[in-house]
């Protein structure tokens, strides 16, 4: 079995410096992005999801010529767009949907904007490529600790907020008159999404970025409406994305004589299976369910 | 050291001056030239400004040059044509461009622009080089200069007959004056040949090859830095053994293709004690085609010789 096992992962693969970083950072960035993509599901958020990636691409470009660390830009942008979300009022559903939109489109436009700064004032190639499609090999080990940090402090915001934020995804009202601020908790939710969101832009790039918050969840809870089970599986789901994908553009170097395919290929990939397979799964689990399952946690009617 | 940074800030604004009163000029030209009092310069592009000193060095006195791609700072290979580039390319009757997809987007501009009588050297066809040659940074190639000046020579004939003879015998001084660089290349050849060398991207392949280093960096890494795409794990690991291990003598640094990975090679040679040579997709500034290629030679020289870097070509 070991002997299947080292020859199937070629030994090389754990000794390299660039599978390490990729391994750290894009670990990270799934199990953040699979726990608060679960919330973001939950609560209706996917689309802003998708258009805080894509907003971070403004600060993934600006990180070129301003020298700064890639994540801190991604970050900070995102950190930014999740605030104007909240403030630019999302009361209504379809309102939320039109203020995303107009935030998503600012955001690529400046993201436009730094890329030619990129171009026109430094010696920086493929920047355009690693902000929107990622280039986890290429990631500096130096971005580790600060991933780690970033995803600690995304789970813990989850963590801390847990019950009023399921609460407040099953009974807004209810969750109102028990004292607990929706606006608050909608606030620390998107602040946490924007953490999640740039570890995410960093891996796989800030277009890609949704795939990896919202794919793995939306898999997950295909498989289960519980949400720590959802959680769990959405955790599961991530990793294996993640890193199966990375170990398939390390062997792809082998398939196509020295010509490896980008990783964030093989990772959306990956993802897209298992949200196909989840659909047999739920079916199936859904005729158990029917007798056993009882409501999901928090929502006590 | 006040000095020195008041130098170079008056050495920009002069610059500056320079261009604007060269730009001044050439308006001035043109209107007369409209009017017909005088012969007006031919109007000449090197896309890139190491093809631009060339056409200088050939079209003397008789011949305006522009080089578009000349900022030392940026990468060439991801430059925008503005709109001012693009009225530039269009108005002039010689252009020199590389080829090889380095350039294509002149070819566009020139589509979209006929004009009867306007020679277009494209140096990747004066060498006979198929579309999908791997290296296109034909400058570093000891043999591209001669045939382009050949080249510019004949179609600034054709352009201004009466003055074939003056084309030609700069064609003659301009093939003397790259002798001493030849004689670099041989020379370092036969001390130095089979040195092993890191790159970061290919540009100053052809020259490596000319004074006969090996060149260890894996292709497929050259290329993956070159064109922003995701390089291999395998190969990055390589290059970093390369350093660690002290495997290579020298590392030939692409001053203007850089991202992160570039710059984490760079930290790692530098830690290894590896010297490192800055090599250029465009033509530093104070130089001529001939000093830059002499200077480069000279720069692997110092590094093979004492372990000295040369980063940057001053």
């Amino acid at each position: 079995m070991l002997v299947w096992l080292a020859h199937i992962l070629h030994f090389s693969f754990f000794h390299s410096g660039p599978v390490r970083t990729a391994l750290l950072v894009g670990g990270c960035a799934a199990v953040v992005c699979a726990v608060i993509g679960v919330f973001t599901i939950l609560r209706g958020h996917a689309f802003a999801g998708h258009a805080l990636g894509d907003v971070s691409s403004a600060g993934g470009s600006a990180s070129f010529f301003l020298g700064i660390s890639p994540l801190a830009g991604f970050l900070g942008i995102a950190a930014i767009a999740a605030m104007s979300l909240e403030f630019l009022g999302v009361r209504r559903v379809r309102d939320q949907d039109v203020a995303t939109g107009i935030v998503l489109g600012a955001g690529l436009g400046l993201s436009a904007l730094f890329l030619y700064f990129d171009i026109t004032t430094t010696s920086t190639t493929g920047a355009a490529v690693t902000v929107m499609f990622g280039s986890m090999f290429a990631l500096s080990p130096s971005l580790i600790w600060p991933s780690i940090i970033v995803a600690i402090l995304g789970l813990g915001t989850v963590s801390v907020l847990y019950r009023p934020l399921l609460l407040s995804v099953a009974d807004p009202e209810l969750a109102a008159t028990r004292g607990i601020s929706n606006r608050w908790v909608g606030m620390l939710h998107l602040l946490a999404l924007a953490g999640a969101v740039a570890l995410a832009a960093l891996s796989v790039g800030s277009v890609l970025a949704s795939a990896l918050l919202i794919g793995p969840a939306a898999a997950a809870l295909r498989v289960s409406r519980r949400p720590c089970v959802a959680i769990s599986w959405a955790i599961i789901l991530g990793l294996v994305a993640v890193w199966g994908g990375i170990w398939l553009a390390y062997e792809s170097y082998y398939w196509f004589s020295g010509n490896a395919w980008p990783v964030s290929f093989f990772v959306v990939v990956i993802i897209f299976a298992m949200y196909l397979l989840g659909a047999p799964c739920q079916q199936l689990l859904r005729r158990r369910v029917r007798v056993a399952e009882p409501l999901p946690e928090g929502t006590e009617r | 050291m006040h000095t020195s940074i008041f130098r170079i800030g008056s050495g920009g604004v002069l610059l500056r001056i320079r261009r604007l009163t060269a730009i001044l000029a050439a308006a001035a030209i043109t209107s007369l030239g409209v009017a017909g009092v005088v012969q007006a310069k031919i109007r000449a592009v090197g896309v890139e400004n190491e093809y631009a000193n060339v056409i200088a060095q050939i079209g003397g006195k008789f011949v305006a040059v522009r080089s578009i791609v000349s900022n030392p700072n940026t990468d060439p290979h991801v430059f925008e044509a503005s709109p001012s580039v693009a009225i530039e390319v269009a108005r002039s009757q010689l252009i020199v461009r590389n080829g090889v997809g380095y350039d294509t987007w002149v070819k566009k501009i020139l589509a979209a622009a006929p004009q009867a009588h306007r020679e277009v050297i494209v140096v990747q066809h004066v060498l006979g080089l198929p579309n999908d040659t791997p290296n296109p940074h034909l400058w570093y190639k000891p043999l591209t200069m001669p045939n382009v000046a050949h080249a510019v020579a004949a179609a600034l004939s054709k352009l201004d007959p009466a003055h074939k003879e003056y084309f030609y015998t700069n064609v003659k001084t301009f093939d003397a004056s790259l002798k001493p660089w030849y004689a670099a290349i041989a020379k370092f050849n036969d001390e130095f040949g089979g040195t092993p060398v890191a790159v970061t991207e290919p540009v100053g392949d052809y020259m490596l090859n000319a004074i006969g280093c090996i060149i260890k960096t894996p292709w497929n890494l050259q290329a993956a830095i070159m064109n922003g795409t995701d390089p291999a794990p395998q190969d990055v690991s390589i290059q970093n053994r390369l350093f660690r291990e002290h495997a290579v003598k020298v590392f030939v640094y692409n001053q203007q293709v850089t991202d992160p990975l570039t710059a984490s090679f760079l930290h790692l040679a530098e830690k290894s004690h590896i010297p490192v040579v800055g090599v250029y997709e465009t033509m530093p500034t104070g130089y001529t085609y001939q000093k830059w290629m002499l200077a480069e030679v000279h720069a692997m020289r110092l590094a093979v010789t004492r372990g000295i870097s040369t980063k940057v070509l001053r």
